[in-house]
């Protein structure tokens, strides 16, 4: 018997009532064939989504997974830093953090700005504003230190967080500011080295592409390049710390020995022209003396004064009209050109040698023999010591100084420029014409950068001009022998140095008033005391500049005012460069004698020493080759 | 006599084909699962030594940074003007009315007008 079910019924409710097994089986194929179709659907959609995605449009969405997986960092190059001849740090930069808000995300401006007033040194209002603006990235404040900004993630304000910047900052505050410069506050330099060395210092940004997974981690294997940062190179300036700091300590002291206005003190190497110390103090509106930012030495033109007179001397005997030992009557004053012209002490006429003119400071006897010296054999002597003209520093605002050409001298220009008055100078100038004397004639290529090392230590010197003969060497040595004495017992005596011999010569210019003339009675005149020489005499390892910008009476003369200061500093810079005195140097090359050295002179002389042992390393090796 | 009914030839050979296919497959399986989690494993150690790369670039970076900081705090620790100021601030020292200089020779230079000391100078018990 079949247990197939019967396909019709026989009885019961449905008896008569036809149920056919074909449409059950139609509508089972039926659903069958809807829900195939509904697949095929599906499939064909995603299989056209497929084909888009892959086919049509594939660059559209690969550059949308490489842009979600591969992030671009930029490496920021650091900023080299600035050190002494010594290797110590001047200006270096170091990682702040800056505080920085997405607006977006902040909930309530006006209590986030109130929460952030008390923190952060920005008002309120312009807290208000930034945290109400609809960007996404604002500055709230930036390069504080850790401690604010730690103080400021303290406070858990949504929106709010800091990025890492990178400040420029000075461990010496502002010591050597003037010369050192600033940046702005994204480090570019804007002043002083920071600005002529921008180039240098500033290095050049890196960048690395890595492919990252969803959590911002590497993806081993993945896409990584990598062009690294070139950091900065690290500037080598000439300057000491140690004088530096001396300089404007002793200078600071002067000026208000002085109860003057401001003051200039320059020291340089006079065989190289390293610029060792440039020192400028300058009396605040609140009556304190204090370093400033303006870089007088190079940017200051003042008339010199008779601290001139050595090179009007330096042509008179390069030219033989006289010698050191060649004398003439002088009186107490002089007239040309319907003008007259006096010493500043009282004397009667007298026969005086060229040396004792320039030991005594003699106005009269220094313009009688510029009369005999001629305006145009002055006017070269003066344009060939580089008077006139910038100094090749390239020092952002270098003055040039005033010195008339010689189609513009009037009959007094001859006498007033042969004793340092109608010639603007800066400071700079006349220590490099100091700095020529000193050094047999040659005039030095100014320079305040020794040169420049990489990250892997490498020292690469700055190149320097040939200094340039100015005049004869024996010429010079017959000056400075007239500028010893004018130490050992003439208007210098101050500045005298134990156990150094000192060659030098003071100045005290009258200043020019703004609206013109000098002023006429006493208490008119303004004045500016200098003192420039070098040390030791008889082989100089330092030339050095003092300026006294308007000291009072009584302390009013370069003899007073200056000298003081030249002799104090001096006195520190000649131990602090390990220059052996007259008493030290006797007898040095007795076996056994050793001077102490300058940190530099000692890594100096290790590196010198390496060497040697490597070359004879070297030689052994060659010759234990050739043996073998 | 017992009679020993062998399967028929071709009977046995489709049953051990089959069974050999089976055993290739599920050892292909488990050599593909293995394969796989050998490389699931290679692929975690080499995560995890990305990760050890990345947190020693983190620590690099934040070490060369901290560096820096403490170049400068160096630096401005050993400035003069630090030193003037803790030395007249906070220790009370007073700048004498003139500064002696002594030669700079050192000890034992027979020029040296002053010998050098024969015992310890900063002893605290007289010699």
């Amino acid at each position: 018997m079949s247990r197939r079910p019967t396909h019709q019924a026989t009885s019961g409710r449905g008896a008569g009532r036809a149920v056919p097994h074909l449409d059950g089986t139609r509508r089972l194929r039926n659903r069958c064939i809807f829900v195939a179709g509904l697949f095929v659907l599906i499939a064909g959609a995603f299989t056209w989504r497929l084909v888009t995605l892959q086919v049509l449009e594939p660059d559209r969405y690969l550059a949308h997974g490489v842009a979600q997986r591969i992030r671009t960092v930029t490496l920021p190059a650091g900023r080299g830093a600035i050190v002494d001849r010594n290797g110590v740090d001047l200006a270096l930069s170091v990682p702040r953090s800056t505080v920085v808000a997405d607006p977006r995300l902040v909930e309530d401006p006006a209590r986030t700005a109130r929460a952030l007033v008390g923190v952060l040194d920005t008002d309120y209002g312009v807290l208000l504003d930034r945290l109400s603006s609809d960007r996404s990235f604002v500055y709230l404040d930036r390069q504080v230190d850790d401690v604010v900004a730690e103080e400021v993630l303290g406070l858990e304000l949504p929106g709010l967080y800091t990025i890492q910047e990178r400040a420029r900052e000075r461990p010496g505050d502002g010591s050597a500011l003037s010369l050192l410069g600033r940046t702005d506050i994204d480090s570019n330099g804007i002043s002083g080295l920071e600005l002529v060395y921008d180039d240098l210092l500033s290095g050049t940004t890196g960048q690395m592409v890595v492919e990252v997974g969803a959590r911002g981690a590497t993806i081993p294997g993945g896409d990584y390049r990598i062009d690294p940062a070139q950091e900065g190179l690290t500037l080598v300036i000439s300057i000491d710390r140690s004088l530096q700091f001396e300089a404007e300590r002793l200078l600071a002291d002067g000026v208000e020995a002085a109860n003057a206005e401001a003051g200039v003190l320059v020291a340089m190497r006079p065989e190289t022209g390293e610029v060792l110390a440039s020192a400028t103090v300058v009396r605040d509106a609140d009556g304190v003396v204090r370093p400033s930012s303006d870089h007088r030495a190079v940017t200051w033109t003042y008339e010199p004064g008779s601290i001139v007179k050595p090179l009007t001397f330096s042509a008179v005997l390069e030219t033989g009209i006289g010698s050191p030992s060649a004398s003439r009557p002088v009186d107490n004053w002089v007239n040309v050109a319907d003008a007259d012209f006096k010493d500043s002490f009282a004397h009667e006429e007298e026969d005086w040698t060229v040396a004792d003119i320039l030991r005594q400071s003699s106005n009269v006897g220094t313009i009688l023999w510029a009369i005999d010296l001629g305006a145009s054999r002055l006017y070269d002597q003066l344009v060939e010591f580089g008077l006139g003209s910038t100094t090749g520093l390239d020092f952002p605002g270098e003055a040039s100084g005033i010195l008339p050409s010689l189609t513009n001298w009037s009959g007094t220009s001859l006498p007033t420029i042969a004793i340092g008055q109608g010639v603007a100078t800066t400071p700079m100038q006349m220590l490099i014409a100091y700095a020529t004397l000193a050094n047999d004639g040659l005039r030095p290529a100014p320079t305040m950068v020794l040169g420049t090392r990489d990250n892997d230590g490498v020292f690469e010197m700055m190149p320097t001009p040939t200094p340039e003969r100015v005049f004869p060497a024996e010429h010079a040595a017959e000056i400075a022998t007239m500028m010893e004495d004018v130490v050992l017992s003439g208007t210098g005596t101050r500045a005298q140095v134990p156990g150094y011999r000192v060659a030098g010569k003071t100045g005290t210019a009258w200043k020019p008033h703004p609206d013109g003339g000098y002023g006429l009675e006493q208490g008119e005149v303004s004045y500016v005391a200098s003192f420039a020489g070098f040390l030791p005499a008889e082989a100089p390892e330092l030339a050095i500049l003092v300026v006294i910008d308007e000291p009072t009476y009584p302390t009013y003369s370069g003899g007073s005012a200056a000298a003081p200061v030249f002799a104090e500093f001096a006195q520190f810079a000649v131990r602090q460069m390990r220059v052996p005195s007259e008493d030290e140097r006797v007898g040095l090359e007795e076996s056994g004698r050793v001077i102490a050295a300058t940190p530099a002179q000692v890594q100096a002389l290790a590196e010198a020493q390496a060497e040697l042992e490597r070359l004879a390393a070297g030689d052994d090796e060659v010759a234990g080759t050739a043996r073998g | 006599m017992t009679a020993i009914t062998w399967p028929l030839r071709g009977e046995r050979t489709r049953s051990d084909t089959t069974s050999s296919i089976w055993s290739a497959v599920a050892v292909s399986v488990l050599a593909g699962f293995f394969a796989l989690l050998a490389l699931a494993g290679f692929h975690s150690v080499l995560v995890n030594g990305q990760h050890g790369i990345d947190r020693l670039q983190d620590r690099l970076d934040a070490g060369r940074e901290q560096a820096q900081v403490l170049r400068m705090e160096v630096a401005r620790l050993e400035s003069p003007d630090r030193i003037l100021e803790v030395a007249q601030g906070r220790l009370r020292m007073v700048p004498p009315p003139a500064r002696v200089y002594l030669a700079s020779v050192v000890p034992g230079d027979p020029r040296d007008p002053v010998p050098a000391p024969s015992a310890n100078p900063f002893s605290r018990t007289r010699p």
